[in-house]
């Protein structure tokens, strides 16, 4: 067995039953921008644009370095993005350029000098 | 919905790797969000008071509606009867609504069975009555283990079943999910309905723990 045989029988979100470390009974409170992801989460899959199981396996298909290196709700809207250009939803360009527009917003504009807008402006 | 988590520096699930900074810009996958939810409701798939209003519904559910369920299905066998039979629908009974097109499993712990839940691929949990789970529910240790040795599982939250007890672990996915009925505390033969809701915690309704007793509720 060369080992890469085991890719293909578990994918990254198949993990029940497998060794793991001692349970450490961690949480914590949800960042703002990680409740508005999971509202959009729950409102996609009430239309249907993206259901739950959509989602688990836009998820699982992000593969394991970026699911390993990624915090949960990071997983989540990279695969809403993914899912989107899938279904020509959205296109990478629109997203892209949308997040550039976005970033735009909390930087100064010319001549201000206090560097903090806020995020309703 | 989570998934393994196998590199070396197991980081909190869900902990926000950037969260907005001093300088009050927001981290990447904040603008990335903020970015996809614009395009979403500007394509006319969705609307940004369904968002606003989710977020109240997320924020209204919280394990004290398991633990009204649980409570009353202690003092009443009818609803017990009817809970065990069709969760959601029971639930539904007591005004708890249903925000998504899941089923509910209520399974019944009793001197012979101790149940336990967990989402081995992902996070399913019962979020209409629990509201969203803990951290630890989303990592790999539970996930991997829960199904496999259980009971080592449970001594790590400080719950000890005899061995006599049989262990059943429920593995939830995106349309059926379950909550855990724990056994009601000895002792508590005169309690109201109110009174007996204060005992059950989140963890007993996923099945880590007991309801607390009497005496804890004293402490």
């Amino acid at each position: 067995m060369k080992g890469s045989e085991a890719l293909l029988k578990r994918l990254p979100n198949d993990i029940g039953g497998l060794p793991a470390d001692r349970i450490e009974q961690v949480d914590h409170v949800l960042e703002p921008w990680e409740k508005r992801c999971h509202a959009l989460a729950d409102v996609l899959d009430f239309h249907k644009i993206i259901s739950t199981e959509e989602k688990r396996r836009g998820v699982e298909s992000l593969g394991a370095e970026i699911i390993g290196k990624l915090s949960y709700y990071e997983r989540w809207i990279a695969a809403f993005a993914n899912i989107a250009f899938q279904k020509g939803i959205l296109t990478p360009t629109e997203l892209a350029e949308r997040m550039r527009e976005v970033e735009r917003r909390f930087e100064p504009s010319p001549g201000e000098s206090h560097a903090t807008p806020g995020r309703s402006s | 919905m989570s998934t393994s988590h196998d590199h070396p520096h197991d980081h909190p699930e869900g902990d926000s790797h950037e969260p907005i900074g001093t300088d009050g810009k927001p981290g990447y996958y904040d603008v990335m969000e903020t970015a996809v939810r614009e395009l979403f409701i500007e394509h006319g798939l969705l609307r940004a008071a369904e968002i606003r209003r989710q977020i109240e519904v997320l924020d209204s559910r919280t394990p004290a509606l398991g633990a009204q369920v649980v409570a009353k299905a202690w003092t009443d066998s009818g609803f017990k009867a009817r809970l065990l039979e069709d969760g959601r629908s029971a639930c539904e009974e007591l005004g708890i609504t249903f925000y998504d097109d899941t089923l509910l499993i209520v399974l019944e712990n009793t001197d012979r069975v101790h149940n336990l839940i967990v989402c081995t691929l992902c996070s399913c949990y019962p979020r209409p009555v629990l509201g969203l789970p803990p951290d630890w529910y989303k990592l790999k240790p539970y996930r991997a283990r829960a199904v496999t040795e259980p009971r080592k599982v449970l001594e790590e939250f400080g719950t000890f079943i005899h061995d006599d007890v049989e262990i059943r672990v429920s593995d939830s996915t995106a349309t059926v999910r379950f909550l855990v009925l724990p056994q009601r505390p000895r002792g508590t033969e005169d309690w109201s309905d109110a009174q007996l809701a204060g005992l059950v915690t989140r963890d007993s309704m996923i099945g880590v723990a007991f309801a607390r007793s009497p005496a804890e509720e004293v402490a």
